[in-house]
C-alpha cells in the first residue's frame, strides 16, 4: 500500500468513523426524547446509573473538588498578584476556573471512571451474546441499555461541574481574603461583575454536550467487539481514545462559540 | 435506617439542581434581568473603540451596558446604554460620559456625575461622548521618543565608527594621554628624586633636622638655666615685697610721729602766741 492510498484509507476509516458516531448520537438523541422509551425497566436503569456515577463517588468528588480546586484557585490568584493582575481575578475566575476548567476536570474524572467501565460493560455484554439475548427477548437495546447510561452520563456531568463550581465559588472566597485581602461582599461584586450569563450557559451546554459524548463513544466502540474475548481491551482502548479525542474537539468549539 | 438508592438519587438531583437554579437566580437578579431598565442615547463623531455590550461604568462600578450602535443620517454614531433602575440615579443631566480606551484591558464608558442633585438625565436628551484614548495616546507620543532613539543609534553609531578609527578623535585623544601619562612619569620620577634628596638633607646625620634638634636641645639648657634665674627673681620679687610690708608700717610709724611732732608744735605755737615774751628756752 502507497503512502498516498495509506493516507486515503485513513481519511475513510475517519469518516466512516465519524459518520457512524454521529448517525448513532442521532438514533440515541431521538430515543432520549420519545415517551415510550421511559418505560419502568429503563427507569431503573436510569438510577441505578446515576446512583453508580454520580451520587456513590460523591462524597470523593466533593473531597477531589476540595483539594484540587482550593490548590489550583491559590496558585492562580498567587499568580495574577505576582503579576500585578490583580484586577482581572474575577474575569479568571469566572472565565477561565468556573466556565472552563470545572467542566473538564469533572468530564475527565467521568470518563476515567465512568466511561472506562460502560466501555468494558458493553464490550464484556457483546462478547458473552448478552445483548443478543436481549435482542432475543425482543427487549430494545438502545431503549433499554444506552439510553439510559446515555442520560446519566448528560445528568451526572451538569450536576458534578456545577458542584465543582460551586466548591470553586467558596475556595475563592477563602483565597481572595487570605491573598489580596478582599471582603466576601466586594468578592462577590467581582464576581457578579466578571459572570455572563452567556458563558454559564455555554459551560452547562457544554458540559451536556460532554456527558453525552463521554458515554455515547465508549457505548458504540463497546457494541463494535467481536465475540472474541481479545477484541474487549482493543474495543475499550479505541473508545477511550476516541472519547478523548471528542473532548478536546467539543473543548475548542466551546471556545470557537464564546469568541462569537 | 438505610436510605434507598432511588431516594439518594433524587436527592441528589434535587438539590444539586436547587442549587443551580439559585445560583442562576440570584445572578439574574443581581444582574437587573427583573428589574426595569432605562435606554439613554449617546453621541460620538466616531464609531471607533464602541462594541455592544460595552460596559458602563461609574465609579468603578458596572451600572450598565452599550446596547446598541447606529449610525444617524448626519453621520453621528448614536450608542445606545441600558441602565437598570437601582442605577439610574448616577446618571444626571449634567453627567460627563467618556469613552476610556486602556492600552490593556477592555474599553468601557465611564459615567462622571459631580452633582448628584441635579436632575435625571432625560432620555430624549443625547450628550456628546469624550473620548480618552491611551492607546492613541501612547502612539502619538512613540514617533517623538522613536526619533530621540534614532538620534541616540546615530550618535552611538558615530562613537563606535570613532572608536574603531585609528586616527579618529578618540583615539587621538587616547594616544595624548598616553604622552601625557608619560610626561607625568617623568614628572613623577623627578620629584621622587626631589623627595630623596630633601629626606637626605632633612634626616641625614648632618641634615637639617638633626641640627634643629642639636639647637632646641641647647635652648632646653639655657631655658633650664633661666628658669632658676627667674626662680631667684621671684625670690627677690617676694622678698621685696615682704619689704614694701615693713616699709608701710615704718611708714606708718613715721606718720604717726610727725603727726606727734605735728602737735608738738601746735601746742609749741600756741604757748608762744600766748606769752609776752616769745622766747623760748629749748632745754
Amino acid at each position: 500500500m502507497s503512502f498516498l492510498e495509506k493516507i486515503g484509507h485513513f481519511e475513510t476509516n475517519l469518516s466512516k468513523s465519524f459518520t457512524d458516531i454521529f448517525f448513532f448520537a442521532g438514533i440515541v438523541l431521538l430515543r432520549m426524547f420519545r415517551r415510550k422509551t421511559y418505560s419502568s425497566a429503563m427507569r431503573s436503569v436510569l438510577v441505578n446509573q446515576i446512583y453508580f456515577t454520580s451520587v456513590q463517588i460523591l462524597p470523593v468528588f466533593i473531597a477531589v473538588s476540595i483539594i484540587f480546586g482550593s490548590l489550583l484557585i491559590g496558585i492562580v490568584f498567587q499568580l495574577l498578584k505576582g503579576l500585578g493582575l490583580t484586577g482581572f481575578f474575577g474575569n479568571v475566575l469566572m472565565g477561565l476556573i468556573v466556565t472552563e476548567l470545572s467542566p473538564f476536570f469533572t468530564v475527565l474524572l467521568i470518563t476515567l471512571r465512568s466511561g472506562s467501565a460502560i466501555n468494558t460493560e458493553i464490550a464484556v455484554m457483546k462478547v458473552n451474546s448478552e445483548i443478543k439475548t436481549l435482542e432475543t427477548f425482543r427487549i430494545d437495546v438502545i431503549d433499554y441499555l444506552l439510553v439510559p447510561r446515555v442520560i446519566n452520563g448528560v445528568v451526572s456531568l451538569v450536576l458534578l461541574s456545577s458542584l465543582f463550581s460551586v466548591v470553586l465559588m467558596f475556595s475563592g472566597i477563602l483565597f481572595s481574603k487570605i491573598i489580596f485581602g478582599i471582603s466576601i461582599d466586594a468578592y462577590i461584586n467581582i464576581l457578579l461583575n466578571s459572570a455572563n450569563f452567556s458563558d454559564i450557559v455555554i459551560a452547562l451546554v457544554k458540559c451536556a454536550v460532554f456527558g453525552f459524548f463521554i458515554t455515547l463513544i465508549p457505548i458504540r466502540f463497546g457494541l463494535r467487539a467481536s465475540h472474541e474475548l481479545t477484541s474487549i481491551p482493543i474495543a475499550v482502548s479505541g473508545g477511550m481514545v476516541n472519547v478523548f479525542t471528542a473532548i478536546m474537539i467539543i473543548e475548542v468549539l466551546s471556545l470557537i462559540t464564546k469568541l462569537f | 435506617m438505610s436510605l434507598s438508592r432511588e431516594f439518594k438519587v433524587g436527592l441528589f438531583i434535587v438539590l444539586t439542581a436547587i442549587v443551580i437554579l439559585l445560583s442562576l437566580l440570584y445572578l439574574a437578579y443581581e444582574k437587573g434581568f427583573f428589574e426595569k431598565v432605562f435606554t439613554f442615547t449617546l453621541s460620538s463623531k466616531s464609531g471607533d473603540g464602541f462594541t455592544e455590550g460595552m460596559p458602563v461604568v461609574f465609579s468603578g462600578f458596572n451600572i450598565g451596558k452599550v446596547h446598541a450602535l447606529e449610525l444617524n443620517d448626519k453621520g453621528i454614531v448614536l450608542i445606545r446604554i441600558k441602565i437598570p433602575e437601582r442605577h439610574v440615579k448616577w446618571v444626571k443631566k449634567d453627567s460627563t460620559f467618556i469613552l476610556y480606551r486602556p492600552l490593556i484591558g477592555a474599553s468601557r464608558i465611564i459615567v462622571i456625575t459631580n452633582n448628584l442633585y441635579s436632575p435625571q438625565l432625560p432620555e430624549d436628551k443625547i450628550p456628546e461622548v469624550e473620548i480618552v484614548n491611551d492607546i492613541n495616546d501612547v502612539i502619538t507620543k512613540v514617533p517623538p521618543l522613536i526619533e530621540k532613539i534614532t538620534l541616540i543609534a546615530d550618535n552611538l553609531e558615530t562613537l563606535s565608527k570613532n572608536l574603531a578609527n585609528p586616527k579618529g578623535d578618540f583615539n587621538r585623544i587616547l594616544n595624548s594621554v598616553t604622552k601625557v601619562t608619560d610626561n607625568l612619569d617623568n614628572i613623577l620620577k623627578k620629584v621622587d628624586k626631589i623627595a630623596d634628596k630633601t629626606d637626605a638633607q632633612l634626616f641625614s646625620k648632618d641634615g637639617t633636622l638633626p641640627q634643629i634638634n642639636n639647637i632646641l636641645k641647647d635652648i632646653i639648657g639655657k631655658l633650664e638655666k633661666l628658669n632658676t634665674t627667674v626662680d631667684n627673681i621671684n625670690k627677690i620679687s617676694q622678698d621685696a615685697s615682704e619689704g614694701m610690708k615693713d616699709f608701710r608700717t615704718l611708714r606708718s610709724d613715721i606718720d604717726d610721729t610727725v603727726n606727734a611732732i605735728d602737735d608738738v608744735v601746735n601746742k609749741l605755737d600756741d604757748l608762744i602766741s600766748s606769752k609776752k615774751d616769745p622766747e623760748f628756752k629749748a632745754p
